[in-house]
């Protein structure tokens, strides 16, 4: 009786630890966000009243709401595409045999094995508009962080040097992965490399695509570090994204009403996103 | 292959933990944290005079300072937030050294203990503090926190530049800015500006002195700038100085010799881009090592907004505030402090850093005027303040790195769509009185 | 047409690689090097000065322990969850089995970083702050992981570990010797990707930890301070000595890592 009672429940105490950790720290912040949302609440976090959506229509009125909104987009608009096909043109270039093509992999994925810390704190000191190397070298005195379009640009150059290390992997493997004898068979027809990436490779790949697109959107509009070390939302807010924001209102001004009216934001913007995706992969899938 | 990736695993683990074994923990001592913003050469300064009282004072009396460096001021504050707001207060640091814009958020805590409280069994010594540094952190008649590191707003150029163009005084007023400015500005052929004749873009810091300072003395906001109480909408808009004012910044502007920096502001000066920037005084040992030999720097007071703003400037920088964290360490602080606003520790600061000191008698040492007549920059602060009205203080502001940037957003906003002057001021008027409400919605009961 | 190919690689190759090799270079700039206009690649004497100073004036090491600690603990203890998780939904038939799969991968949906205030309010209350503890626990649970590892585990079928159970095989003799060294490369990839995700975390550990001592290598690494009067040489010094070690780590194994980031993980 015992021993049968132990077997029934081991699959529980199995999985309780993942269990737990999603009830502590996914759902309860979440219904403890979305509550505080509605209600006003104290600097020491008491909740002092229901407040409807006033909160929400606060936030939706403010200016610095609009920008945060405004900036996370278009960061994602600009990184995401600018990332893939940044990867995926390396990732390409370098699926050759050689010694040659070997140093140029090793190169394409070592930013991998620069921390994120390291890796914007060298780029802020290169990119530095008066003394900096970049701006030498390119021999431009283009303000990084005081022209709100520089600063844009500076941040979607960091976000590609922080993610190539994994994304080339990533597609190098789904190249790699593409049957040689398919390849053999359109060179042999007469097809050039161009023709063999865009009708054979690329739909090959797809499932690696949508993966390394989906986690590069979710990236793009939680991003908080780069922000953070590299250009505090400046210039004049050019730079302020959402999670910023609500770093901003949730800590440093202690306004945990409208910090969490933010997070509640930057969910639904994700959800959508992430389903939108969805839908597209299932479609494609059909298709194949 | 295997174990050679375990081996390379087990080296990268075991060779930082062999340097991070050995950090033991000093029982006998009592042991007071200080969590402060000071960093490059105020870093090194900070640390000197913590190494300074650990091997005398500290020695004497069994006291052990440990210095945190939590970054730019702002942050100290938050980071020092949740932990006030929490019912667990062990965690609190002995000290913190914060700037004006923590005041409000801090103030209130029953875990702050006040200078008065500390100085208890040494009252005299509190009159050695420079009285509108003490003003500036006095509330309802209490000491709040120890003025440290005081600073005041200069104007900082290019003497170099200054010569080459004719200019034989540095401006005294925002008019006199945008004649200078212009008369300063380097174009190329292309049209291109070369050198600029200033660059700022006005945040509180500017902004408090800018419309503090006109008709002698008018407040921001209510309540005397939060001094007397919780603000609750500003007054900039209604008593017309921020249209004042932004007519004759734009003014400034139309010369295009403005350039709209916002960060990296001394690495701009000292590389020979700009002609006159703002900065606070704390700045000067900086600045002036940057710019090595290139040229020669000039400091004089901040411009002001016109013949009529004779307020002159407030008390800027930070002050170090005190916590009650139940470890019983009130003596202890308290002989810190004393240490770190003696007469020589704050000489060797102000040499440093080119903060002023806060202790009177160290404006009658001989090696402080000795400095002085070798570095006659330092002492323009200190005079600047002096000629000053001591009734100019600092707003005391919720949001306060919020409203930083709202008043940098509106102006530049201004500027760029050349909005006018009192659209303006009504855009920057509503968002901070958002902040001010918000905060005041936030109040328990 | 051929050397279009090599040396448009090289060349963008070279370009990603320019801020690794730009960051040794001024680890050894001096003060006036960095100052000095126009800029400098290279510095104008080799010395290691600025290598003493980034050791002698911050707590580098220890910041490193701390990311290093965390981060293996980190991996081990989220790996083990998530295989345990996978495991049991995929070889295990027990009431609420769907349900409770769902429950758990739904949280895909919700990013830790939206709901970085709540965790935090947790934290403090749980008294976790500035414990390693506290840093590692919101990294602990990987929804992606478990639905990733469900889906290879699937491929094995039940009658293979029914059989194996006939054969007086215990589970955890089943996990170990048959079914993770058949999934090597999923567990692998996923391994090195939460190593990553922990070691890489910056939000996060700068709310928890409060004490220096307590800090990881990302946040302590922005914090050294120097960099007011753009004295940044201790700085690079001290992302110099960071990334060395993972640096010929990866060069050393440069073949095992291409070949262990398989594609089967990231659909079918």
């Amino acid at each position: 009786m015992r021993v049968k009672l132990l077997i029934k429940s081991k699959p529980y105490i199995l999985i309780f630890p993942a269990l737990l950790l999603v009830v502590l720290f996914s759902y309860v912040p979440f219904i403890i966000t979305l509550i505080n949302s509605l209600h006003a609440v104290s600097l020491s976090g008491k909740r002092l009243g229901f407040v409807g959506l006033a909160n929400f229509r606060r936030l939706f009125e403010s200016q610095s709401f609009h920008a945060s909104l405004t900036n996370t987009i278009r960061f994602t608009l600009f990184f995401v595409p600018t990332n893939i096909i940044v990867t995926l043109f390396a990732a390409v270039l370098s699926n050759r045999k050689g010694w040659l093509a070997n140093l140029n992999q090793i190169f394409f994925f070592l930013p991998m094995a620069v921390g994120m810390s390291s890796m914007l704190m060298i780029l802020k000191m290169m990119f530095n508009p008066s003394i900096g190397i970049i701006n030498h070298l390119i021999g431009l005195k283009i303000q990084w962080f005081n022209d709100p379009k520089a600063a844009m640009a500076l941040l979607v150059i960091a976000g590609v040097f922080l993610d190539i290390g994994f994304d080339f992997l990533l597609f190098s493997a789904a190249l790699r992965n593409v049957p040689k004898d398919l390849k053999e068979v359109a060179l042999i027809n007469g097809a050039n490399d161009f023709q063999i990436f865009r009708h054979l490779e690329l739909p090959l790949i797809g499932p690696t695509f949508i993966f390394v697109l989906v986690t590069n959107i979710k990236d793009a509009m939680l991003i908080s570090a780069p922000v953070l070390i590299l250009t505090e939302g400046g210039p004049f807010r050019s730079t302020q994204t959402l999670v910023y924001q609500m770093y901003l209102e949730g800590f440093k001004s202690g306004n945990y009403a409208l910090g969490s009216a933010i997070a509640i934001v930057v969910f639904l913007l994700t959800f959508t996103a992430l389903l939108a995706l969805l839908r597209l992969e299932r479609r494609r899938i059909y298709y194949q | 292959m295997k174990r050679l990736v375990i081996l390379t695993i087990i080296a990268l683990i075991a060779i930082p933990t062999l340097f991070a074994l050995g950090q033991k923990e000093d029982s006998e001592y009592t042991t007071i944290t200080w969590w402060h913003p000071n960093a490059g050469l105020a870093g090194t300064a900070s640390d000197e005079l913590i190494k300074e009282f650990n091997e005398t004072k500290g020695q004497e009396l069994k006291i052990k300072v440990v210095g945190v460096y939590q970054g730019k001021a702002n942050d100290v504050l938050t980071k020092l937030k949740p932990i006030l707001q929490s019912k667990d207060h062990r965690d609190l640091p002995d000290l913190a050294q914060l700037d004006g814009s923590a005041v409000l958020d801090i103030r209130d805590f029953d875990q702050l203990i006040t200078m008065n409280e500390l100085a208890k069994n040494d009252q005299d010594y509190l009159s050695n503090i420079v009285e509108a540094t003490r003003l500036s952190v006095t509330y309802k008649n209490k000491m709040l926190a120890m003025p440290f590191n005081s600073s005041t707003i200069l104007l900082y150029y290019n003497k170099d530049a200054f010569k080459k163009a004719g200019i034989a005084e540095p401006p005294k007023t925002l008019a006199d800015v945008a004649i200078t400015a212009a008369k300063l500005k380097q174009t190329d052929d292309k049209g291109r500006t070369t050198f600029w004749g200033i660059a700022n873009v006005p945040t509180s810091y500017e902004m408090m002195v800018w419309l503090g300072q006109q008709n002698g003395l008018t407040y921001l906001t209510d309540f005397e700038n939060g001094h007397t109480g919780n603000p609750t909408r500003v007054l900039f808009d209604e008593n017309g100085t921020m249209v004042n004012f932004l007519k004759r910044w734009q003014a400034i502007y139309d010369t295009g010799s403005l350039a709209n920096l916002t960060s990296d502001l001394n690495g701009a000066f000292a590389s020979g881009q700009v002609a006159m920037i703002l900065a606070s005084t704390s700045n000067l040992a900086t600045i002036v090592s940057m710019v090595g030999d290139r040229f020669e720097v000039g400091v004089a007071n901040l411009p002001m907004v016109d013949e009529n703003a004779t307020g002159g400037v407030n008390v800027g920088g930070g002050a170090i505030w005190a916590f009650d964290n139940g470890k019983g360490h009130e003596w202890a602080i308290w002989e810190f402090l004393k240490f770190a606003t003696s007469p020589n520790q704050q000489l060797k600061w102000h040499i440093a850093t080119g903060y002023f000191p806060v202790n009177i008698a160290t404006y009658d040492l001989p090696e402080f005027n000795a400095h002085l007549l070798d570095n006659p920059l330092y002492g323009v602060a200190s005079r600047q303040l002096m000629s000053s009205n001591p009734k100019l203080q600092g707003i005391w502001v919720p949001s306060a790195y919020q409203i930083y940037y709202a008043f940098q957003s509106g102006i530049l906003k201004m500027l760029e769509e050349n909005l006018s002057p009192e659209a303006t001021s009504k855009a920057i008027a509503t968002e901070i009185n958002g902040y001010l409400t918000e905060y005041h919605l936030m109040q328990a009961e | 047409m051929k050397i279009l190919r090599p040396t448009l690689a090289t060349l963008l190759s070279l370009l990603i690689v320019f801020p690794i090799l730009y960051s040794v270079s001024a680890s050894f700039f001096q003060y006036t090097d960095f100052t000095a206009l126009p800029a400098r690649l290279l510095p104008t004497t080799l010395n290691a000065n600025n290598y003493v100073r980034s050791f002698a004036e911050s707590s580098l090491a220890r910041f490193l322990a701390n990311s290093l600690f965390t981060s293996i603990v980190g991996t081990l203890l989220r790996m083990t969850i998530s295989i345990l998780a996978a495991y049991t939904f995929s070889f295990f038939s027990f009431k609420g089995r769907n349900t409770l799969f769902v429950i758990i991968v739904a949280t895909m949906l919700l990013p830790p970083d939206a709901l970085i205030i709540a965790n935090f309010t947790t934290i403090r209350a749980l008294r976790l702050t500035d414990t390693y503890l506290g840093i590692i626990s919101t990294s602990l649970l990987a929804p992606t992981h478990i639905f990733m590892l469900r889906q290879y585990f699937r491929m094995m079928s039940v009658e293979y570990r029914e059989a194996a159970v006939l054969e007086g095989c215990s589970d955890t003799r089943f996990l170990m010797t048959l079914l993770l060294p058949m999934s090597k490369a999923v567990v692998l990839t996923l391994a090195i990707h939460s190593f990553s995700t922990i070691f890489n975390d910056y939000l996060w550990p700068l709310l928890v930890t409060n004490k220096t001592s307590m800090r990881t290598v990302q946040v302590g690494l922005t914090m050294m301070g120097f960099s007011e009067n753009l004295d940044y040489g201790p700085q690079f010094a001290a992302i110099s000595l960071l990334m060395a070690p993972i640096l010929i780590a990866f060069i050393a194994l440069h073949k095992p890592i291409k070949e262990s980031v398989s594609t089967r993980f990231t659909g079918r």
